[in-house]
């Protein structure tokens, strides 16, 4: 059956939502990046894209393009509410939205086509209610898939809609570099380059056997893209695979090389992923430290103890264990931690009345940062720690269900 | 150093020290086994620091002296050799050559000097006990020892000898088994002995031993068979208070053929998650049903015709639990005591129950 499938991208998200906040911004090249000084460009508005301004740039290259740059510190609460709202949106024209990230999506619109009308007045009416509720734009593609909607919703930005229609497909791939194919990233494309493939039509009709030998399971499916074929289903969020690790992860605001500072971090970090475990009642049994050196060098360690824990203070005295037996051979730039081997329907209850009281103790305190927010009680030596919770969006964030990181 | 010796003896004295010696390598010379030769007998010596083991046989000596070498590759080397005598002789800079047959082996040793001392106490009130008893008494309670190093105080058994009665108690937190008996040479102490040191215990039991006697020594717990003598520290911690974890016996009281239970807890929790092993129960009239589920897989039930008149009750138990319990009893049927799915089930031998095992139970 052909299906109708929704590509919805935020145009220059955090940016834009920047601009509506505060209506100096507006029209003007801003950009938002991290708190800290070693922060890297997060997003740029259209105004200072012309500027050449990119993600990932580092600010005093971002400088260098435009001296008259405004720099906003990112405020990813207010996107995360943003984003949850916009989603809320789609859900009211079908049930299947597959969250990508925080401002893409997915929308499978087929069975909604009847009610609605079409495809295209269904992708006008969303575009209107965000712009009204928000002030933001949006582009839309709409394609017989995934791999072909998100190709069309990049090919107009800023407030784009775009229909790929499946008698199309042919024309607009042939020409189209690889590259542009969510799916297939610059080495994909270096290596599909030297066997002389530069475009999706080459792709889609190269010797399918070739592929197979040099790609594996992959060659199969980069035919099939370079032929716009893909059958993904458009997955929400619920039914995803369920989640094999909580954790979080830190970029220091300076590098650490004394482990009591560093142990102030692990803290910090088991009592978030403690405190995410325990709101959806997952315990697992594999702690895993990550460090990052200042030259990023970057290793796990993990410890697999016998019972699963939950417990902030079980998560930190794990990590703490790791942490000594490691010698450290160059200051610290980012540490994370992670709960694995997660178990999630079951509970094995303590005998002893002290772990109990333990349990007890957690869930008041549980309670207590529910109402009153992350760190209202939290232990004594974080006290004189600045800010504390998660301060990025990591790609894996999710409106809701476990992987919705509440971030400051 | 110069001696000769059988090999089956040889062996076998390199076989039980195998447990005892590091095997982590944190400290080179606890892998080593110390070989002593004097007065007509072999000495075998092997530490983790924490358990300590010597023993002696018969041998021919020809010189006395001492040496360590590797124990793990020489309990290998020994073992593919003939059963023939073995001559062992320890040469310059610590070099020991092995002759058995044809077979020359020239094998690197190291200095005596390092290894650890033998502990030597005096004044010891040592005491011959029943083995068999204590080795039935370690068989139903070593299973329910924790394995988890930060839960120390737990990773041992306790004993408590009170009033001429032993009570052997372990727990890993969630369930416990204890086990008591009539000793009654023994004056009223307790203390905790380390699960690697009650398998040695255990190993021990099973040879033949001119005696068996066990005594206290400040710290350390010391059993002498007459030819070996083994030392292990005491657990250093206090044993929770087990009393109060053991509930009341109540009126939901189940009867239950063993190996009925036994069997149909091991075939249908095959189905169970491998983290969990978790299976739920219903227990109402006469009739005792045992099902689990597991998404990726299907589901299982089963029933069983039990005594029992109580009010219906339904919960999950690590299967685990269970099963560890039943393997031990060798009477024909146990005891099931039940409250709630909040409160810790009784599992029970039937006529002597000096035995029992307390287990919390799971939300599944």
């Amino acid at each position: 059956m052909n299906r109708t499938i929704m590509h919805i991208d935020m145009n220059a998200f955090f940016a834009a939502v920047e601009q509506q906040a505060d209506p100096a911004l507006r029209g003007k090249p801003v950009v938002v990046t991290g708190r800290d000084k070693r922060t890297v460009i997060l997003t740029a508005s259209y105004e200072a894209r012309t500027f050449g301004i990119k993600t990932g740039m580092r600010l005093d290259q971002a400088f260098a393009c435009c001296p008259d740059l405004i720099r906003v510190a990112a405020n990813n609460r207010a996107y995360a509410d943003v984003s949850a709202k916009i989603i809320d949106i789609f859900k009211d024209y079908t049930s299947d939205v597959e969250v990508f990230s925080i401002d893409e999506a997915f929308l499978d619109v087929t069975g909604s086509l009847t009610l609605f009308g079409s495809d295209e007045a269904i992708a006008q009416a969303i575009k209107a209610q965000i712009k009204k509720r928000f002030g933001l734009t949006c582009s839309v593609g709409i394609a017989e898939n995934k791999l072909l909607a998100k190709l069309a919703s990049g090919l107009q930005k800023p407030d784009g809609l775009t229909r790929i229609p499946p008698e199309r497909v042919t024309t607009i791939l042939h020409d189209l570099p690889v590259s542009a194919l969510c799916g297939i990233g610059p080495s994909t494309a270096a290596r599909l380059q030297g066997l002389g493939v530069t475009t999706c039509g080459q792709l889609g009709n190269y010797p399918p056997k070739v592929l197979k030998r040099i790609f594996g399971v992959m060659g199969e499916r980069l035919i099939l893209m370079g032929r716009g074929i893909d059958s993904r289903p458009v997955q929400p969020t619920r039914n995803d695979e369920p989640v094999k690790s909580v954790g979080h992860s830190m970029t220091l605001r300076q590098d650490l090389t004394d482990s009591a500072a560093i142990g102030k971090v692990l803290l910090q970090l088991s009592e978030m992923v403690g405190r995410r475990a325990r709101r959806y009642g997952v315990k697992g049994r594999t702690v895993s430290l990550t460090l990052r050196y200042a030259d990023f060098h970057t290793f796990s360690r993990r410890r697999t103890g016998t019972d699963p824990i939950s417990h902030s203070s079980d998560i930190y005295s794990a990590a703490m264990s790791i942490l000594s037996q490691l010698i450290l051979e160059q200051p610290v730039r980012l540490i994370g931690i992670s709960l694995e081997g997660l178990q999630y329907s079951s509970e094995q209850y303590p005998l002893f009345d002290d772990v109990r009281q333990r349990q007890s103790l957690t869930d008041a305190l549980d309670q207590v940062n529910d109402r009153f927010g992350e760190f209202t009680v939290m232990a004594g030596s974080l006290l004189d720690v600045g800010e504390k919770g998660s301060g990025v969006i990591s790609p894996a964030w999710r409106p809701d269900g476990i992987r919705n990181v509440k971030v400051r | 150093m110069e001696f000769s010796i059988e090999k089956e003896v040889f062996l076998k004295s390199l076989n039980q020290i195998q447990g005892i010696v590091e095997k982590k390598h944190t400290i080179p010379i606890l892998s080593n086994v110390l070989i002593e030769a004097k007065d007509n007998n072999i000495f075998i010596t092997a530490t983790d620091l924490e358990i300590a083991v010597k023993s002696f046989y018969k041998s021919n000596i020809k010189k006395t002296g001492k040496v360590t070498i590797s124990a793990k590759k020489l309990y290998e080397i020994i073992k593919e050799l003939p059963n023939k005598e073995i001559f062992f002789k320890v040469k310059d800079n610590y070099w020991i050559e092995i002759k058995c047959g044809k077979s020359v082996f020239n094998l690197v040793g190291l200095s005596p000097d390092e290894f650890p001392k033998f502990p030597e106490f005096n004044n010891i009130n040592f005491k011959s006990i029943d083995k068999k008893l204590l080795s039935e008494m370690i068989d139903k309670t070593i299973y329910s020892v924790s394995s988890d190093e930060t839960k120390f105080n737990l990773t041992g058994i306790y004993f408590n000898f009170e009033n001429e009665l032993l009570t052997m108690v372990s727990t890993d937190g969630h369930r416990l088994s204890l086990i008591s008996n009539k000793f009654d040479n023994f004056e009223n102490t307790n203390f905790i002995l380390p699960k690697k040191g009650i398998f040695e215990i255990r190993k021990l039991i099973e040879e033949k031993n001119e005696y068996f006697n066990i005594g206290i020594s400040e710290n350390n717990f010391i059993v002498d068979t007459g030819n070996t003598n083994l030392v292990m520290r005491l657990v250093d911690g206090e044993f929770p208070d087990y009393n109060r974890v053991i509930p009341e016996k109540n009126d939901n009281k189940a009867i239950i053929n063993k190996n009925e239970l036994l069997y149909s807890l091991k075939r249908v929790s095959t189905i169970s998650s491998d983290k969990t092993k978790g299976i739920k129960i219903n227990l109402k009239h006469n009739l005792l049903k045992i099902y689990s589920s597991n998404p990726d897989l299907g589901d299982a039930n089963e029933s069983i015709d039990v005594d029992y008149s109580g009010s219906e009750i339904d919960m999950g138990f690590n299967s685990k639990y269970l099963i560890d319990f039943l393997q031990t009893v060798e009477e024909e049927n146990i005891c099931l005591y039940l409250k709630d799915n909040l409160s810790p089930g009784i599992l029970e031998q039937e006529i002597n129950n000096n035995y029992y095992c307390v287990i919390m139970p799971m939300r599944l």
